[in-house]
Formats: C-alpha cells, sequence, structure tokens
C-alpha cells in the first residue's frame, strides 16, 4: 500500500525543490540593486549640496557681451572683470607663456548657465578663469591635494592650476606643484576679541565674512560636544596668513576648533590626526569644483563641510565603534544564496533520477495469487488436458498453449502485468473450452487453480 | 562578475535539462513497452488465426488475405498501431475460419 504513496511524496518533494531554487534565483537577483547612496551607518548628514542656484551661489555679478568681451581681450593680455577674484603669481605666470601672447579672462564667480557661456564663447581668450575655475581648450585645472585647494580657497591663489593648463596646452612637461602660502604668528590685538567671543559665544565671525548664521543642525552632529567656530573672509593673495588655528589651539587643546578662511575649512583639536585630512580631502575633492565656480555663502559651505564631518563620524574612523546594524536576513544570507540554489538543484536532480529509474520496473507480485503462479499452474493444466483432446479439440488447446507462451515472453520481456494477465485469461478461456469438451469439470482451470494454488 | 554567475547558469541550465529528461525519458519508456506490449497482443493474435486455419476443413481466400496482410505488417516491424492494425487482421481471420469451419 505504501509503494503508492512513496513516488507522490517524492514528486511533491522534488518539484517544491524547484520551486525553492526559483525563489532563491528570484530574491538573489533582486537583491542586485545597486545604488550610489551610501550612508555608513545611517549618518543623519544631509548629504550633497543642493541644486543649482538653489544656495545662494549665484551672485549679482555679471559679464559683458560676447563682443565686448572680445574686444576687451583682444586689448589687453590679461583681463580682469569687475568682480573677478582669482590671483596668481604673475611673474611665474608670464615665465610660463614667455612670448606665445596667450591670453586670460578672469570671470566673476557665481555666474549662472548663460553667462558661464558666453565667458566661453570669447574666442581669444585662451584661458577663461571663472571664479577659480581655470579652464582652457578642452582642460579645466584643478587642484588635487590639501594644499593646492587651502591656496585655491584661502586665498583665491590660481597659480599651480594655471601653470598646469599652460604646459598641457602647450605640450610641456607639467611643473611640480609648489606650496607657496606662507603663515605668521597672529597678533595679540587680532587674538584678542577672538578668544572673548569664542569664549562667550563659541563662535567668532570676521569682517567681511558672509556666514549669517550657524548650521546648529550640522554642527550639533558632526561635533555633538560643540565646538568653536572661526569665520573669515577669503584673504589677501600674496600675504602670509594668520595662523589661528595653532594659536588657538594652544589656548584651549581640548575644544574641536574649526577656522574658515574664505572657503578653505580646517580643523584643530582632539583627534584631528585621525580625521581631518580625511574629512577636508573627500570634501574639496567633492565639491572643489563647485566651491570654485560658485560663490555660495560661508554657511552653506560650512553645513556641507559639516556633513562630510558627520560621515565619517559615522564611518567609525575616529572617536567611535562601528555602528550597530540591524540583523538583516538577507545581508547574511546573500553568500550562502548560490549553495542553496545549488543544493536545491542537485535535490531537484536526483530526485528526478530517481524517478526516471523508479518508473522503469515494478517487481512482479509473487506468491500463489501472482502472475508467474497462475502461469505455472496453467502450463500444468495444458499438459493434463493434452493427454485428453482430439482432433475436434486441438485447435483450441494449442491456441491455449500459444496464448500462455505469449504470456511467459511477455512475463519475461518485462512487460505490464496488466497485459500478461490479459494473456492468462484467453490462455485460460481457451483451456475452459477444451476441459468442457472433453467432458473433465475437474480440469476447468478456474476449479483446477483453485485445487492447486490454495 | 562571471565566476558568481556561473553556479546560477550552470545551476538553472542542470535544473532545465534535469526536468526536461524527467519529462522525456519515462514518456519515452511507456510508448517503447506500448509497442511491445501490442506487438506481443498481435503475435499472439496471428498465432491463433495460424492454428485455425491449419484446424480449419476448408479454405477463406479472405481469411487467408487478411492473415497474410497481418504477418506482413509483423514482418515490418512498425509501431503499436501497425501492431494493432496486425492484430486486428489476424482476429477477423482468426473469426472467418472458425466460422467456416
Amino acid at each position: 500500500m505504501t509503494a503508492p504513496k512513496l513516488p507522490v511524496r517524492r514528486e511533491l518533494v522534488r518539484w517544491s525543490l524547484l520551486a525553492a531554487a526559483a525563489a532563491v534565483l528570484v530574491v538573489f537577483l533582486g537583491a542586485q540593486r545597486q545604488s550610489v547612496e551610501v550612508s555608513y551607518g545611517r549618518s543623519p548628514s544631509a548629504g550633497a549640496l543642493p541644486q543649482e542656484g538653489s544656495a545662494g551661489e549665484l551672485s549679482d555679478a555679471s559679464v559683458p557681451s560676447v563682443e565686448e568681451m572680445t574686444a576687451l581681450v583682444a586689448a589687453e593680455p590679461v583681463v580682469r572683470l569687475p568682480g573677478a577674484v582669482a590671483r596668481w603669481d604673475e611673474q611665474r605666470v608670464r615665465a610660463a607663456i614667455g612670448d606665445r601672447g596667450t591670453r586670460i579672462l578672469v570671470a566673476p564667480p557665481g555666474l549662472d548657465e548663460a553667462e558661464r557661456r558666453r565667458v566661453k564663447d570669447v574666442e581669444n581668450a585662451e584661458i577663461r578663469i571663472v571664479g577659480t575655475e581655470v579652464s582652457g581648450g578642452l582642460y579645466v585645472a584643478s587642484p588635487d591635494d590639501l594644499p593646492g585647494w587651502r591656496a585655491r580657497f584661502a586665498t583665491r591663489d590660481v597659480t599651480s592650476s594655471l601653470l598646469t593648463l599652460l604646459a598641457t596646452l602647450h605640450d610641456q612637461p607639467t611643473p611640480p606643484d609648489r606650496d607657496d602660502l606662507r603663515w605668521r604668528e597672529p597678533t595679540g590685538p587680532e587674538l584678542a576679541p577672538m578668544v572673548a567671543a569664542l569664549r562667550a559665544t563659541g563662535r567668532y565671525v570676521g569682517p567681511g565674512a558672509t556666514l549669517t548664521k550657524l548650521p546648529e543642525k550640522a554642527a550639533s552632529s558632526a561635533f555633538p560636544d560643540g565646538a568653536w567656530f572661526v569665520v573669515l573672509p577669503a584673504q589677501p593673495y600674496g600675504e602670509p596668513l594668520p595662523a589661528y588655528g595653532p594659536a588657538l589651539h594652544r589656548l584651549a587643546p581640548d575644544q574641536p576648533l574649526l577656522v574658515m578662511y574664505g572657503d578653505w575649512i580646517e580643523y584643530h583639536g582632539p583627534s584631528a590626526a585621525e580625521f581631518a585630512e580625511v574629512a577636508g580631502a573627500s570634501f574639496y575633492a567633492q565639491f572643489g569644483s563647485r566651491l570654485g565656480r560658485y560663490a555660495y555663502p560661508q554657511q552653506n559651505v560650512l553645513a556641507t563641510y559639516l556633513g562630510q564631518v558627520t560621515d565619517v563620524r559615522y564611518a567609525g574612523l575616529f572617536d567611535r565603534p562601528l555602528p550597530y546594524r540591524p540583523f538583516d536576513p538577507l545581508r547574511v544570507a546573500l553568500p550562502a544564496l548560490p549553495w542553496i540554489f545549488a543544493a536545491c538543484v542537485a535535490g531537484f536532480v536526483a530526485l528526478s533520477i530517481r524517478t526516471v529509474r523508479g518508473s522503469g520496473r515494478r517487481p512482479a507480485d509473487v506468491g500463489p495469487g501472482g502472475t508467474p503462479a497462475r502461469l505455472a499452474g496453467l502450463s500444468a493444466l495444458a499438459v493434463e488436458l493434452s493427454l485428453l483432446t482430439d482432433a475436434r479439440t486441438d485447435p483450441a488447446l494449442v491456441r491455449g498453449v500459444g496464448r500462455l507462451r505469449a504470456a511467459r515472453d511477455a512475463l519475461g520481456e518485462g512487460l505490464p502485468d496488466r497485459h500478461v494477465r490479459e494473456l492468462l485469461a484467453d490462455a485460460a478461456a481457451e483451456l475452459d473450452d477444451v476441459a468442457r469438451d472433453v467432458r473433465m469439470p475437474g480440469y476447468r482451470p478456474d476449479v483446477y487453480l483453485r485445487a492447486r494454488l490454495s | 562578475m562571471t565566476a558568481s554567475v556561473l553556479p546560477w547558469l550552470g545551476g538553472g541550465v542542470v535544473a532545465l535539462a534535469a526536468g526536461f529528461l524527467a519529462a522525456l525519458l519515462p514518456r519515452r519508456r511507456a510508448r517503447a513497452q506500448g509497442r511491445r506490449v501490442a506487438w506481443s497482443s498481435a503475435r499472439a493474435a496471428i498465432h491463433d488465426a495460424t492454428v485455425s486455419r491449419d484446424a480449419s476443413p476448408t479454405a477463406v481466400p479472405e481469411a487467408e488475405r487478411l492473415l497474410a496482410r497481418a504477418e506482413m505488417l509483423a514482418a515490418a516491424r512498425g509501431g503499436a498501431d501497425a501492431a494493432r492494425a496486425a492484430a486486428e487482421h489476424a482476429r477477423r481471420a482468426d473469426e472467418l475460419w472458425r466460422a467456416g469451419r
């Protein structure tokens, strides 16, 4: 009775294995989504700078028409449009230009797209500087290390970008970067009001700075224990910068301190060695080109920098253990999914093989009621009847014997039991005719078999 | 990329092949068995008919023709349909001879 049940259960397992394999495949494919959003430990930082024009980065400055600018550039080798801020070491740049007559057009930062296009359309200006973004031909030159960014954003010094671009345009070897920025110790009268303001409110906004309001939320997530902020306008080019950071750090070594010169932000304080470079480099590498091209208010720059600091903090790079991540079964199971899939397939294949092989042969029913016993009984009956037949009954006997031989062959070939039984039933019918014709009721197959097989 | 895709691709192909074979092989086996069963019946029927012919006192041309056709079909060893047709011919021949007796 269990025989037909088992294959049914096996079939069920087999198809559920296949369904499981398909489900695993779907789950795996579904988990392949990729996103550029990377937030380590769910950092609460706001992320990137907002869309163009929405963060006050467009200034009131404008540029004349293309024809006017072309005429200006034709008249003079270096044209500084009103509001232009970029500075450079004129001696070195002139030496690099030599007698090639390269013309430079300097435009103010914070131009909108149409105005930038007008600057770009001035064809006789080989080098265009918008804000502190230096471009020429197909190239845009920008610094790629902290001293380069510091010079560009603290004093709007574009000397190294200009020299790099000139060398590239004239197919000459790029000159090595040089850090021309000089520092000086701040004087007592410079420091005094700063220290007083910092001790009182934790911030000092120098005259000329464009910060109107400290980004409190970004500040509290970046520096939960509070920090001092010194915000100064961009410093004049060519003069040594007052090193307020180190001086103030000596006064209060345990106090996190951010000093902002123009768009350049420096950190001094605890853990500075661990994260200041990482935060600064990632911030200026990501936003440097926009900061140079536009005129962002300082509070927006500061807020974005603080968001970067928050990201770095939540990355667990300093001062903080790796954040707890809730158990995600998919993330845990993902590496195992191919193996689960392979196991399901293997199980399905194994059960398929069993199914294919199992469907072939069924064991014959051996026993008194079985087909072989019946065949044997009928054969014996045929032998006994053969002694009693005459010409009238011979054909039926021969036909019966023929059926018996066919049944024996079928049994030997492993044909289905039903077929063998049909052949035996035909043989029995023939032998029954013979037994009736020779008037031997004891030789009728039913009676004979009952007597022999029981 | 390719290395991580291989198990999925290979597994999918293997599963597909296994399912296909698991459906195809039993079907083919059943067909072959059906054919053998049909031929077994047909041979038994032809044997019956030859016995009836040998026992028949009169010649029945129609039955001869039918048996000859059945034997020809059997000699050609066709499929299950040919076997059933041969069995049918042999059975009718057998009946004719038994009736003509």
